[in-house]
């Protein structure tokens, strides 16, 4: 790691600058990953900008919708009450994430940007197409148990490793940015991108664009939440797999089915066909069934990873499956 | 000896030092002038180095030196065991495997060493596909080696198994592992003329000095090898790495002080592993239980260079009273790092043999823990000498009562408790104590009443501070707070490796002895003091307690250690030298209950009972410690531990806590731990066996049985990850 230089800014739009500046330069919040990926030599940045004193924090409810700041912690954010009681599913995704030092310090904001895990990007020599584009991806012929087996391409498999994002994809949340060009919004479902032939180039973001808040629509109450992990531990670990639920039912039938994957996608995954095969059926064990055959339908596993297709399935049967005794 | 004290819970002696940081470790030494060193490592696995450029390197404010295998000071090739090593890198251009140290950087900083060593260019030229899997054609018996022969056989194994009523056969194969200790690696040398101090994470201070003496052609009386305090060593200290010498050769180049700390990464490629091993073990047995016969191969990888192979297989030839028996330990040639011993090399055998046990108790529809106690030994089965004691066999009662063995319903899958399956697996702990070179220790009563024990040993975390004090309270009969135990200096009486379970019966007898000789002298000053109390009483009936010695026939005639020693007016010092301690035999029996997701395959271990059999309980809290790492470290290997190694490059891809898994809180289940506690008459610590290594034995097996218990499946191959369970 070269020798570095530290700000530390105290408005956005400061912070913001100060990036955009120059090309090597970096925000940082919690530093849970940042820094790691910096002593990997997976990241290399001249300039860091502290912003972690920016007004960024609050976590609001208005009109439906709950709005927040890109600088809360996952610890306080988990435990909001109106996190608990309107979307537990992204409560249960963010307590499943990391440890409890990681979450007191790391950030919403960060937990987006976090990078995939993938040993070939983060060990130094490796051929990754993202570390440096052009020099191949190890992955391919490689380990490859925590790869995608959807969403991948011929330069990279690495599975994009929040469990946040994958909440916030199937609660259909938006991204609030500031960049030098001035505030945005971006869908979630636009956020992350595949990584096709740039692998590099993870997210919507431009180069000095911060993030200030996350804004979630509240699901109609009485909608079904949960996210289930699958891990091969019982904590502190990423997934193999997991799925965000939020599922909106009428008697037994299906309103709305939404459903986000992680650990098998090379971004937070939603499948059209495994929504629509489930919405306005009874929900049973053979539709269940039915939708997680569409959700494998393309499926490109490899050897060390091939067994997520299954435990893909049946993870959408645990998950579901308590659900099929009808509305309460 | 009435103080009572030896077996008493206490709670370590160094425990308020550690905690509140007042305990230096060997990164934390700090010296003027230090420099700070760290280590360019390949990325090749197999060839030479072709070209190096360090102009960078030099280039970075605060570097001292880079030495590349050009200019790096010459050193001699070891050939102390263990140096397992059969070459020191940065010595000749060739790249043995990936991660294997190229330069050696010194800066004045540690961030400005890890710069430049970032900043050295490489080019090398390939001279091979690099194999970093064991492949089975590629298997050969090795001659037979320093830690013993790699071929075993008793009786006639083809007529033992065309004897048998029941015969089993199984596969076993289990990964590269890594010892993680928490604290790192490190060096500090530091030389006052000819003479060099190395500050050293080791588990054997012998084994340092000697290294550094040869390789570096220094009289072995002018090194000297500290080490007070280590943070877990896990065997991975126990051998001299290259590192080592390397430190101490630039720190005597470069005029002043060098400290090395190794990275996590690097601990990966420069400090030993657990070598990936393939075994097949097949059972014959008797429909009664009786075992007729046993076959078992083991193949471990070794590198393209060393043959470095232990006696894993001890629990084979020793354990069970079976008359027929082949045992080979073959190899396959990797392009990776050298293997070393790894907390315990018999935990990979053991987990074989227990597997399979169970394999034949399902085969035979018997209880596997009657199948045990039908094929029990008093004897060690290797050389037909009857063990000092063992009490296996009441392990296996007190263990399966506390546990409620006796409500197990023996068919697969027939244990549920609402979604989730049930299983109950046992095996046995099994583990050799003792055995080796044993201990020298000196003891100084000072006129003050003061004692200090001095002995060249370490306290790997262990709590071998604590159970020497103790045993020197126990024999001396004196409180504990008069007494110093001080170890981790070559300039103590010297002692042996802390590995194979020695340290507690070794060390222990050294300072039983010295206790006693000097505790000896001072009754016989007593006795013969002017003015002293017990003037004229016969030696043999004075007793010691709490700091007094007293006539066993007038309690109220007594005189304080400090008394005497104050009266005779000089302090008094004795020496014993090393005797060698009696291989003991360290068991226990181990019973664990998981509950498995049908669906998704997740396994838990939610219970854990063991009962054992370490001879004398030295200390019931640091005793019970050993068995809850044993444990825990047990369920890591079982269900997820695993050192990945890319087929292509032969290179580690997790070298890190972060990739490498190791149990977190939650996957420790409740474990209850009890102990026999009785004396084996062949110890000569007090009746106690070392007993670092027993828990680490039979564990793992006693999961994957209860897996099977639970689901009926057999994994084989760890670790049993859920993917193998859908």
């Amino acid at each position: 790691m070269r020798d570095f230089a530290y700000a530390r800014a105290s408005r956005a739009t400061e912070a913001v600058q100060q990036v955009a500046r120059s090309a090597d330069a970096a925000f940082v919040a919690g530093g849970t990953d940042l820094l790691n990926l910096m002593k990997d030599g997976a990241e290399d940045h001249d300039l860091v900008v502290d912003i972690n004193h920016l007004p960024l924090t609050g976590i609001e409810e208005s009109e439906g919708r709950l709005r927040i700041g890109a600088l809360a912690r996952m610890a306080d954010v988990a435990l909001h009450p109106v996190v608990r009681r309107r979307l537990p599913v992204l409560s249960q995704a963010l307590l499943a994430g990391a440890s409890p030092q990681v979450r007191h310090m790391a950030s919403i904001g960060g937990n987006l940007l976090q990078r995939t895990r993938c040993w070939y990007f983060r060990g130094e020599g490796f051929a990754c197409n993202k570390r440096e584009p052009g020099t191949g991806c190890a992955a391919l012929e490689g380990r490859s148990r925590w790869h995608a087996v959807l969403g991948g391409s011929d330069h990279c498999i690495a599975v994009h490793p929040s469990d946040l994002a994958v909440a916030l994809r199937a609660l259909d949340a938006t991204v609030h940015t500031l960049g030098p060009r001035g505030a945005r919004t971006i869908a979630m479902a636009e956020f992350h991108r595949e990584p096709g032939h740039t692998p590099h180039l993870e997210n919507a973001l431009r180069h000095g664009e911060l993030i200030t808040a996350v804004e979630v629509p509240l699901p109609a109450p009485g909608a079904r939440q949960r996210y289930l992990k699958l891990r091969d531990r019982a904590t502190f670990e990423f997934a193999v797999v997991s799925v965000a639920v939020v599922l909106r039912m009428s008697g037994r039938t299906v309103e709305e089915a939404r459903l986000a994957f992680g650990g098998i996608a090379t971004r937070p995954w939603r499948s059209p066909e495994v929504e629509t095969a489930l919405e306005g059926r009874p929900l049973t064990e053979r539709n269940i069934a039915a939708a997680g055959r569409l959700l494998v339908q393309d499926a490109q596993p490899r050897e060390d990873n091939e067994f997520k297709i299954e435990l893909a399935q049946r993870a959408l049967q645990d998950v579901l499956g308590r659900y099929t005794g009808g509305s309460r | 000896m009435s103080t009572d004290v030896v077996g008493r819970p206490l709670s370590r002696v160094e425990a308020r030092l550690k905690v509140t940081g007042g305990a230096e470790y060997t990164s934390d030494i700090q010296l003027p002038r230090l420099a700070h060193a760290f280590m360019a490592m390949s990325t090749v696995s197999r060839g030479r180095i072709t070209r190096i450029d360090t102009q960078a390197a030099e280039a970075v404010r605060g570097v001292v030196a880079v030495y590349t295998h050009e200019t790096m000071p010459r050193l001699k090739q070891p050939t102390y065991r263990p140096f397992f090593k059969p070459y020191i890198p940065i010595q000749s251009p060739d790249v043995h495997h990936a991660g294997q140290p190229i330069a050696f950087v010194v800066a004045q900083t540690l961030e400005q060493a890890q710069r430049a060593a970032e900043l050295i260019e490489v080019d090398y030229e390939e001279t091979g596909e690099p194999q970093g899997e064991l492949d089975m054609g590629e298997a050969f018996l090795p001659p037979d080696g320093p830690d013993g022969p790699n071929t075993y056989k008793r009786g006639d194994v083809a007529a033992g198994m065309a004897q048998a009523d029941v015969r089993i056969k199984a596969e076993y194969t289990i990964p590269m592992h890594h010892h993680n200790p928490i604290e790192p690696h490190a060096t500090t040398a530091v030389w006052e003329g000819s003479k060099v101090t190395v500050y050293e994470t080791t588990q054997g201070l012998g084994n340092t000095q000697h290294v550094v003496s040869e390789a570096l052609q220094v009289p072995l009386g002018d090194v000297r090898v500290v080490c007070r305090h280590l943070g877990g060593g896990f065997g991975s200290k126990g051998p001299v790495w290259p590192h080592t010498v390397l430190t101490c050769a630039a720190a005597r180049a470069l005029g002043r002080p060098v400290k090395l700390v190794l990275s996590r990464a690097h601990m990966y490629t420069s400090s030993g592993h657990r070598a990936q091993t393939h075994q097949t073990i097949e059972l014959g047995a008797h429909r009664d239980g009786r075992i007729t016969a046993l076959d078992h191969v083991i193949t471990q990888q070794i590198t393209r260079d060393d043959v470095v192979l232990f006696n894993s297989s001890e629990p084979i030839r020793m354990l069970y009273d079976i008359p027929n028996l082949s045992n080979e330990q073959r190899a396959v040639r990797l392009d990776l790092p050298t293997q070393s011993f790894m907390r315990s090399p018999e935990a990979c055998t053991s987990h074989a043999q227990e597997a399979a046990l169970d394999e034949l108790a399902h085969a035979l529809a018997m209880d596997p823990v009657e199948l045990r106690k039908r094929n029990w030994s008093s004897r060690n089965m290797d050389n037909g000498q009857e063990w000092g004691s063992n009490h296996l066999r009441e392990c296996y009662d007190r263990a399966a009562s506390m546990f409620g063995w006796s409500r197990r319903d023996p068919r697969p899958g027939s244990m549920r408790d609402g979604d989730e399956l049930v299983g109950w697996g046992m095996a046995t702990s099994a583990h050799t104590a003792g055995g080796r070179p044993g201990s020298g220790a000196r003891i100084t009563i000072g006129t003050d009443g003061k004692v200090l024990v001095q002995v060249g040993t370490q306290d790997i975390g262990t709590g071998t501070y604590t159970i020497m004090t103790q045993i020197a309270g126990e024999v001396l009969g004196m409180p504990l707070s008069a007494i110093t135990f001080d170890l981790g200096d070559s300039a103590f009486p010297q002692s042996y490796t802390s590995g194979a379970s020695t340290t507690a019966p070794g060390v222990g007898s050294a300072v039983k002895r010295v206790c006693t000789a000097a505790r000896r002298a001072v009754i016989d000053l007593a006795v013969a003091q002017p003015g002293s109390p017990l003037r004229g009483v016969p030696a043999d009936r004075v007793d010691t307690a709490d700091g007094h010695l007293y006539d066993t026939a007038n309690r109220r005639s007594r005189v304080s250690y400090r008394s005497v020693v104050g009266h005779g007016g000089k302090p008094l010092d004795f020496t014993v030298e090393p005797t060698p301690t009696p291989l003991g035999y360290s068991v226990g029996a181990v019973f664990v209950e998981v509950r498995v997701d049908p669906l998704l395959g997740r396994v838990r271990v939610t219970r854990v009972v063991g009962c054992y059999d370490p001879g004398t309980v030295l200390n019931r809290k640091t005793a019970r410690s050993q068995v809850l790492g044993g444990v825990i470290w047990g369920i890591g290997f079982t269900l997820f531990e695993h050192t990945l190694v890319d087929p292509a490059t032969a290179r580690i891809v997790n070298p890190n806590l972060s990739g490498y898994l190791m149990p977190v809180n939650a996957d420790v289940p409740d474990i209850q731990v009890q102990f026999i506690d009785r004396p084996d008459p062949a110890s000569d610590a007090l009746g106690a066996r070392g007993f670092g290594e027993t828990p680490m034995t039979g564990v793992t097996a006693a999961i994957a049985n209860a897996v099977f218990h639970a689901t009926g499946k057999r994994v084989r191959d760890l670790p049993i990850t859920q993917d193998k369970l859908l």
